[in-house]
């Protein structure tokens, strides 16, 4: 947030799959930008018109350009804004890209308690995430943070164990992992700088009524 | 091979001030330093350490993990005080204590906090600040905002925004329903930290009467002016809330009369990260910082837990986090004064430390040359450090 963008309004988007629907769910509310697309090559979008501004950045970096200010609100799923620690404010649940995260292990080695993979190594991509859930069972583990393909771990030896987050359930099934723990739901969240929040609440304010509001008609039609 | 080099390293969140770093935190303390002599507060010098125990009497036991701690040769443990507020407190509840009140006290202090490093505040950083001591009055409350407005104009801020909230407001609402206190400290702070998804879940799981739940609800987003204030009393309230606005209002009334209120908003989710405030809260923000700059509040039971009851109230101002922000909005620091290069042909220096005493004694910075030069080579010299004049004694 700069002096020269108290104007503006700076929303950070993250590529992958929640670009499109949180595009779609601004654009509901009157926040659009021409060119606005994940595969844009510029990597700041502007409405000149209506004092907005995108940036389009990679997943796990959301919270971070909020904390910062550098971007005043964000969307971000809620594992990632979990596992990063990020100090911003969480203002809403916007709903859309629902997974959870879970605990994982082969079929074949499954044991009879949670306690008994104590001390074990655990591949996962949330590593924060995966201790917090492990102290509160008073167990210590071996973190073994990877960046993608989680799955593999136990396959090739590298671990006993996985913690990933699941939609449907098909990649565990395709290489015989069984979930023997579930460690919490995740949907996408709106989020703000907590200078941004104060400074520029009449929009920010009315963004979230607006969304709200949105939210709540679209939940009324599925219900009824 | 090479010869291994030497790092030198200093301390995980430590930094240096180098000459014009120190040169502008300077310029702002002395600026902070005279504005609270004017206001009538003396300044006072508490230990770098105190007693882990002094430090979280009371309600410090949060900040306990953040602190830099070690044992004396008695094997007590000592800390680096973490704020200024709880020393000066146990300070009033001792030494002070039978002074007349109202005290009022200032400090320009570093204090060390064990964290993470973030925008404007290493492990160890710089705090100016006051505390009023003994009265519970709105006056001294919007005393204190009315000063902080001062500093952060007289440190050359221009652009930024108080905003002002009021801890009872929420304990009052809450306090009309059976809630645990676990469940009470958990509505706080998902309120104190807009988390509006786990505040809604909370309050869902609460069972308390549906207004009462929207009431709870909206609290994170009770931001805005006077128009704001008079709205909010319109919610659910009991006679505590309610005197929790009363207060804000009458403090902002005190605000319109000093010429700050422009600079003011309230925000009745705002409890701040502490939880030793009883009353009005605040913390100011600036545009080009994420972080805010300056926060406060009253305390009124801090020092009972000293074993001297006395309401208190007071702010503490971040120096780097001024000079941060003063340096994102382009706003120059006053830069130091250069005025006068001495210089001296061979044999003439003891003229030229005479010319150059009777310059600095009529307010002048000076430098002398160390050596000897021709006019033509002291000229050059003026010039590349930078001084206005140059006195040449031939």
């Amino acid at each position: 947030m700069n002096a020269e963008n108290m104007e503006y309004l700076t929303i950070a988007l993250p590529k992958g799959k929640l670009f499109k629907l949180s595009a779609g769910l601004l654009e509901k509310i009157g926040y659009e930008a021409e060119g606005l697309s994940e595969k844009s090559r510029k990597l700041v979008i502007s409405n000149e018109e209506k004092k907005i501004r995108f940036i389009i950045t990679k997943t796990a970096d959301v919270p971070t350009y909020v904390e910062y200010g550098a971007a005043d609100i964000g969307i971000i799923g809620k594992d990632v804004l979990m596992e990063s620690g990020k100090d911003v404010y969480e203002l809403l649940d916007l709903g859309f890209g629902r997974c959870h995260l879970m605990m994982a292990v082969p079929k074949s080695e499954c044991r009879e308690r949670l306690s008994d993979y104590a001390h074990t190594r655990v591949a996962t991509k949330f590593p924060r995430i995966a201790e917090m859930f492990f102290t509160q069972q008073g167990m210590q583990m071996e973190y073994i943070k990877l960046n993608g393909s989680i799955e593999l771990g136990p396959i090739v030896g590298l671990s006993e164990s996985i913690v990933d987050i699941v939609e449907t359930g098909t990649t565990l099934k395709e290489n015989d992992l069984e979930e023997i723990a579930h460690i919490m739901d995740a949907t996408a969240r709106l989020i703000a700088n907590r200078v941004s929040f104060k400074m520029k609440f009449g929009r920010i304010g009315a963004m979230v009524k607006d969304l709200r509001a949105i939210l709540e008609s679209e939940a009324g039609i599925c219900e009824s | 091979m090479e010869k291994e080099k030497i790092v030198l390293e200093i301390p995980y969140g430590t930094r240096d001030f180098l000459p014009d770093e120190a040169a502008g935190k300077r310029v702002i303390e002395n600026q902070l330093a005279d504005l609270f002599a004017k206001w009538g507060y003396h300044e006072v010098v508490t230990p770098t350490m105190e007693y882990l125990d002094t430090l979280t009497m009371g309600n410090g036991r949060s900040l306990e993990p953040h602190m830099f701690k070690f044992f004396d040769k008695n094997n007590r443990t000592v800390a680096l005080r973490h704020e200024m507020t709880t020393p000066i407190a146990r300070l009033v509840s001792s030494r002070l204590k039978d002074r007349a009140m109202p005290l009022k006290l200032s400090y320009i202090s570093n204090v060390y906090r064990y964290e993470q490093t973030q925008t404007g505040r290493q492990c160890e950083f710089y705090q100016a600040g006051v505390e009023l001591m003994g009265s519970s009055s709105a006056a001294a409350d919007a005393e204190i905002l009315a000063l902080a407005v001062r500093g952060l104009l007289r440190s050359g801020l221009k652009d930024f925004r108080i905003c002002l909230g009021q801890v009872e407001f929420v304990n009052g609402i809450m306090e009309q329903y059976q809630l645990t206190s676990k469940m009470k400290e958990e509505i706080k702070r998902s309120i104190e930290k807009r988390d509006l998804v786990g505040l809604d879940e909370l309050v869902d799981s609460l069972e308390i009467p549906l207004n009462a739940k929207d009431c709870l609800k909206k609290i994170p987003l009770l931001h805005g002016n006077e128009d704001m204030l008079k709205s909010a009393y319109e919610m659910a309230l009991n006679a505590q809330s309610r005197r929790a606005l009363d207060n804000l209002s009458e403090i902002f009334a005190l605000l319109e009369s000093y010429g700050v209120g422009r600079y003011v908003a309230f925000d009745l989710g705002m409890i701040r990260d502490f939880n030793y405030y009883t009353g009005m809260v605040f913390e100011a923000y600036t545009p080009g910082l994420g972080f805010p700059l300056c926060g406060g509040g009253r305390y009124d039971h801090m020092l009972s837990d000293f074993g001297n009851a006395c309401p208190a109230t007071g702010f503490a101002i971040g120096i780097e986090r001024i000079l941060l922000a003063l340096e994102r909005q382009g706003i120059e620091k006053p830069a130091s004064a250069k005025d006068v290069f001495v210089a001296y042909h061979e044999g003439k220096i003891a003229e030229a430390i005479t010319q150059a005493e009777e310059l600095r004694a009529g307010g002048n910075v000076v430098e002398l040359s160390l050596s000897p030069q021709t006019e033509v080579e002291a000229r050059a010299c003026q010039k590349e450090m930078g001084y206005k004049k140059l006195v040449y004694i031939a």
